[in-house]
C-alpha cells in the first residue's frame, strides 16, 4: 500500500496548488500585470466605442510587441486608473479572507467547509485580479462551492436568506470552479490533530487535561491562522497540523516528533543500500502489486532515512517554519481585522482606490454569466473552432440589463462608497 | 495518455510542486499567452482573454469534438479525440444545465469530478482526462473512451455471448480491485451495478459513475440510506441505516457477482417492501441472532416467516458454476450483518483467484461490439447516480401490510 506521504503526492493539492513562496509572489505578480494591461485595454476599448458602434477591431488593443500598459496619451482617450500593487492585492485578499471566515461562523458551516471555501477563495485570487472579480461576491460563492465540495448541497435560498443575494453567487459559481480548475478536493489539518491527541493519549504518561487544553488551543488556530496565511500553500496538512499544535504546546509537538522518529542507527554498518534517499513508502506504490508489504522497510539506512534523526531535523524545520507563518495571523488578530480605526487606515483607501480600476468587463458577475451564456447559445454549434466572440461586449457596453439585479447594483454601490461591513452591519 | 493540466498528474510524481500553470501552456509573458503549438488556437481566440479564461481555452483546444454518440436530459455524449493524437479517443459527457435544480451546479457533477480526481490513477476506475467549460457554461467531461459497452449487455445477450467461469473470475477480479482502491482511499461508490461497468478496447473493466459517492463519514456524521440502484441494495440501506461502511458496496459486487453467473438480476425486487422480501427469502431474514442490533434500525421490518440464513449448499445449486471457492466468496460478500460481511481487501486475498481455472486474460475475454458504442453514450448521458425509485419509503406499518402480497 502506498504510503500516505506517496498519496498526498497525488492530490491535486501537491500537485497543481503548492508552490514556494518565490513561486507564489510571481504568480501575484503575474497575475496583477496581467489585470492591468486587460483591464486598461478594457476600459480604452469601451471608453472609444460608443455604445451604438458595432466595432470590433479593438482598435485600442495595444500592439502585440509593445508590452504593459498603453500609454493613455497616445491618443486622446481618458487617462487610466492608478492601478493596485500586488501588495495591495494581498492586503485586500486578506481583509477579505477575515470576511469570508465571519461570513462562515454566521452561517455555522462544519470546519472543513470553512476551510475548503477560504482555500478555494484564495486559489480562485492567485490566478485572477481582485481587480477583474469582486471579492465580496466571490466570498459567498466560495461558501457556496466549499459546500458542495464538502458533500453539502445547500440550498441557493439558504444563502440568500442569509446574505441578500442569490444572482450573482449562482453566476460566480462556475468562475470559481474554472479558477480552482474544477480540483475540488481540499486536504485539511483537522482529522491529523484528532489522530495527534489520539497519539499523544496513547503514551500515558501525559496529563490529560494538558492535552485536551492543547487539542482545543491548536483546533482554535487550524480554524484561523493557516487561513489566514499562505500555509496551505506550502505546507502539507499534517505539518500545518504539527505547527499548530507546536503553538498550543510546543512540549507536546516536539514529543510526537521524537517518538515518531525514534530510529538511532547502529555504529556499525553492513547494509549496502544506495546513498540515495529513498523516500518512505514509494517503494510500495503502486496498484496490483504483490502481495508481502511488510517486507518494504528492510536496512538500516533505509529505516534511518524514513524514522531517523535526520529526517526528524527537517521536519522540525519545516514545521518551525509554517508555525512562524502561523505565527503571524494567530486567532487574537481576529480584532485587527475587524478594528474600526485599521479599516479606515488601512483598508478602506485601498478599497476606494479599487472602485476606480475595476475591471469594466468582468465586475458584475450576473451580467458577465448573463453575455456568456448567450454567446455560448450563437455559438452552440461551433464549439471546437475557438472563433472570435464578437459583441459580447454589447451588453457590458449598454450597461445590461439593469432591473433584473438592480438591488444588487445597488448594494455594491454603497458598498463601493465605504460603508464599513460588506455584510450590511454587524453579525 | 495525455494528462490535462486541470486534472494535473505529472508522470513523476517525485517532481517538486511546479507552478502554475504547468510549463506546457498558458504561461503569460506580458501579452498572448502560449507560443509554439498553440499559436493558431492564441491568435483566434479573443485577445482579451484573462489567464483563467486561456487556460480553459487551452484545455479545451486540446480535444476535437466529434459526432454526437447520445443525448439525454442531462448530459449529450460525443465521441472526440486528441487534437495532438488522433488515435487517442475520448469521451466527451457536456452536462447541460438543469433546469430543475436551482442551486447550480449538480451534486452529481461535482461528486463525479472530485472523486474521479482522487481515484485517479487505477486501472479499474474510469479515466476523467480533463473538464472544461463550453461558452455557454456547461460543463464538459473528457472521459476515457470506452467502445465495448458494459457488463449488464454481456450478461444480458444470452443467445450471442458466451463466458464461462474463467472469464467471470477476470470480470470479477478487476471489479473487486477497483473497490478495493475506492475504499482504500476513504470513497464509498454507493450505485455498484451491471451497467456502471464499462468496458475498455482491450477488455479492462472500469467502474464509472461516482455521481453517487462519498468520502468516508466521521463518526457520528449521518449519510443518507437512499442510495444504491435497488437490486443491488444491502439490507442496511433498507432499513434505513444512517451510518454504514464500504459494506454496502460489497453487498452490491456479491450481486453483481451472481448476476454474471446466472445471467439475470439475482434480486430484481419491484419495490422496497419487495426487496427486503426478496432478500428474506433468497439468503435469509435478518434477525437479533444473525444481525445483533438489527431491530434497532429506524425502518426494520421483515415478512413474519422467518427464513434461516442460507447456507452454502443453497447456493451451490444455482451458483456453482465457479465452483466451491467461488459460491464461498459469493456467499460471504451476501452476509446480512455488514461488520461481518468480507472486505474488499479480504475479498483480494480469497483462495478462488488462485483456483483453477485462471482468470482469462482481459485480450481474450468475450467481447461484443454490435451496439456497443450505443450503449456506452446511454450509460454516460444516464443522469449520474440516479437511483431510480419510485415507491415512497414506506412506513413500517405499510410495508408489513405489502408483506401479505408481495412475495
Amino acid at each position: 500500500m502506498a504510503s500516505e506521504d506517496a498519496r498526498y503526492r497525488e492530490t491535486s493539492q501537491f500537485q497543481a496548488w503548492s508552490f514556494s513562496p518565490a513561486q507564489l509572489a510571481a504568480m501575484r505578480e503575474k497575475t496583477n500585470a496581467i489585470a492591468r494591461q486587460r483591464i486598461a485595454e478594457r476600459m480604452l476599448a469601451s471608453a472609444s466605442n460608443p455604445p451604438t458602434s458595432n466595432n470590433t477591431s479593438h482598435a485600442n488593443t495595444p500592439d502585440p510587441s509593445g508590452h504593459g500598459t498603453p500609454n493613455p496619451t497616445e491618443n486622446s482617450t481618458p487617462t487610466l486608473p492608478d492601478f493596485l500593487k500586488p501588495e495591495e492585492e494581498a492586503l485586500l485578499v486578506s481583509f477579505y479572507v477575515s470576511e469570508l471566515l465571519r461570513a462562515a461562523d454566521h452561517l455555522g458551516v462544519p470546519d472543513e467547509v470553512r476551510a475548503t471555501a477560504t482555500v478555494f477563495f484564495r486559489r480562485f485570487f492567485l490566478t485572477n485580479s481582485i481587480m477583474t472579480y469582486p471579492p465580496q461576491e466571490m466570498i459567498l460563492v466560495a461558501l457556496f462551492v466549499g459546500s458542495k465540495a464538502e458533500g453539502r448541497f445547500p440550498r441557493i435560498i439558504e444563502f440568500q436568506q442569509k446574505f441578500n443575494t442569490k444572482q450573482d453567487i449562482l453566476a460566480g459559481e462556475f468562475l470559481l470552479c474554472q479558477g480552482n480548475r474544477f480540483n475540488f478536493e481540499v486536504r485539511h489539518p483537522f482529522r491529523a490533530l484528532m489522530g495527534a491527541t489520539m497519539e499523544l493519549r496513547s503514551y500515558g504518561d501525559i496529563d490529560e487535561q494538558r492535552i485536551i487544553a492543547a487539542e482545543k488551543r491548536a483546533h482554535e488556530i487550524l480554524l484561523f491562522s493557516p487561513l489566514m496565511t499562505d500555509a496551505y500553500f506550502h505546507y502539507t496538512p499534517s505539518q500545518i497540523m504539527f505547527a499548530a499544535l507546536s503553538l498550543a504546546d510546543r512540549g507536546l509537538a516536539e514529543r510526537l516528533i521524537q517518538e515518531t522518529f525514534h530510529f538511532v542507527p547502529p555504529t556499525t554498518n553492513n547494509d549496502n543500500t544506495p546513498a540515495v534517499t529513498p523516500l518512505p513508502g514509494l517503494e510500495n506504490q503502486g496498484i496490483g502489486r504483490k502481495e508481502g508489504g511488510s517486507k518494504g522497510i528492510t536496512t538500516n539506512d533505509e529505516r534511518a532515512a524514513i524514522v531517523g534523526p535526520g529526517i526528524r531535523d527537517k521536519v522540525m524545520g519545516t514545521i518551525e517554519a509554517c508555525r512562524n507563518m502561523l505565527s503571524t495571523e494567530l486567532p487574537e488578530r481576529k480584532s485587527h481585522w475587524t478594528s474600526e480605526s485599521i479599516f479606515k487606515s488601512q483598508i478602506r483607501p485601498v478599497r476606494k482606490k479599487l472602485t476606480k480600476c475595476r475591471d469594466p468587463d468582468r465586475w458584475n458577475l450576473s451580467e458577465l454569466q448573463r453575455q456568456r451564456r448567450e454567446a455560448g447559445v450563437r455559438r452552440a454549434d461551433s464549439e471546437e473552432r475557438p472563433a472570435a466572440s464578437n459583441g459580447s461586449k454589447d451588453a457590458a457596453i449598454f450597461g445590461g440589463d439593469l432591473s433584473a439585479d438592480a438591488p444588487e447594483k445597488k448594494r455594491r454601490k454603497v458598498d463601493g462608497n465605504g460603508l464599513e461591513d460588506p455584510f450590511g452591519g454587524p453579525l | 495518455m495525455a494528462n490535462s493540466p486541470l486534472v494535473a498528474r505529472p508522470t513523476d510524481a517525485l517532481q517538486p510542486p511546479k507552478s502554475l500553470p504547468p510549463s506546457s501552456g498558458g504561461t503569460p509573458s506580458g501579452g498572448l499567452p502560449r507560443s509554439a503549438r498553440g499559436q493558431q488556437i492564441a491568435a483566434l481566440a479573443r485577445p482579451t482573454m484573462d489567464l483563467m479564461e486561456q487556460m480553459n481555452e487551452d484545455e479545451k483546444n486540446k480535444y476535437i469534438k466529434g459526432k454526437k454518440l447520445g443525448e439525454g436530459t442531462y448530459a449529450n455524449v460525443y465521441l472526440g479525440h486528441s487534437r495532438l493524437d488522433s488515435s487517442t479517443q475520448v469521451a466527451i459527457k457536456k452536462i447541460k444545465v438543469q433546469k430543475e435544480y436551482q442551486d447550480g451546479i449538480a451534486p452529481d457533477a461535482i461528486r463525479e469530478m472530485k472523486y474521479l480526481q482522487k481515484l485517479r490513477g487505477h486501472a479499474n476506475i474510469i479515466i476523467l482526462h480533463s473538464v472544461f467549460s463550453s461558452k455557454d457554461q456547461n460543463l464538459n467531461l473528457v472521459l476515457e473512451y470506452l467502445p465495448l459497452g458494459d457488463l449488464e449487455m454481456l450478461i444480458r445477450d444470452v443467445d450471442h455471448v458466451r463466458y464461462g467461469a474463467a472469464d467471470i473470475k477476470a470480470w470479477m477480479g478487476m471489479l473487486t480491485r477497483a473497490i478495493w482502491w475506492c475504499h482504500d482511499n476513504y470513497v464509498l461508490h454507493r450505485d455498484i451495478k451491471p451497467n456502471n461497468l464499462l468496458i475498455a478496447a482491450d477488455g479492462e473493466v472500469k467502474l464509472a459513475d461516482f455521481g453517487l459517492a462519498r468520502s468516508f463519514a466521521d463518526p457520528g456524521v449521518r449519510m443518507t440510506a437512499n442510495v444504491i440502484t435497488r437490486w443491488y441494495r444491502p439490507p442496511e440501506l433498507l432499513f434505513g441505516a444512517r451510518h454504514y461502511s464500504g459494506a454496502v458496496d460489497i453487498w452490491s459486487v456479491g450481486l453483481v457477482f451472481a448476476e454474471l453467473i446466472i445471467r439475470a438480476p439475482y434480486l430484481p425486487g419491484n419495490s422496497e417492501v419487495e426487496q427486503i422480501a426478496l432478500i428474506c427469502r433468497e439468503i435469509g431474514t435478518p434477525t437479533e441472532e444473525n444481525w445483533p442490533g438489527v431491530t434497532q434500525l429506524k425502518e426494520y421490518t421483515v415478512p413474519s416467516d422467518v427464513v434461516p440464513v442460507a447456507g452454502k449448499d443453497k447456493y451451490m445449486g444455482r451458483f456453482g458454476a465457479v465452483g466451491s471457492d467461488g459460491v464461498d466468496l459469493l456467499t460471504k460478500t451476501l452476509v446480512l450483518d455488514p461488520r461481518r460481511r468480507i472486505t474488499a481487501r479480504e475479498m483480494l486475498e480469497h483462495r478462488w483467484w488462485k483456483a483453477d481455472p485462471k482468470p482469462t486474460p482481459k485480450h481474450d475475454l468475450p467481447k461484443k461490439t454490435a451496439g456497443a458504442e450505443e450503449k456506452l453514450a446511454a450509460d454516460l448521458k444516464r443522469r449520474n447516480g440516479m437511483v431510480e425509485d419510485d415507491d415512497v419509503r414506506g412506513s413500517k406499518v405499510a410495508r408489513k401490510l405489502d408483506f401479505g402480497t408481495a412475495r
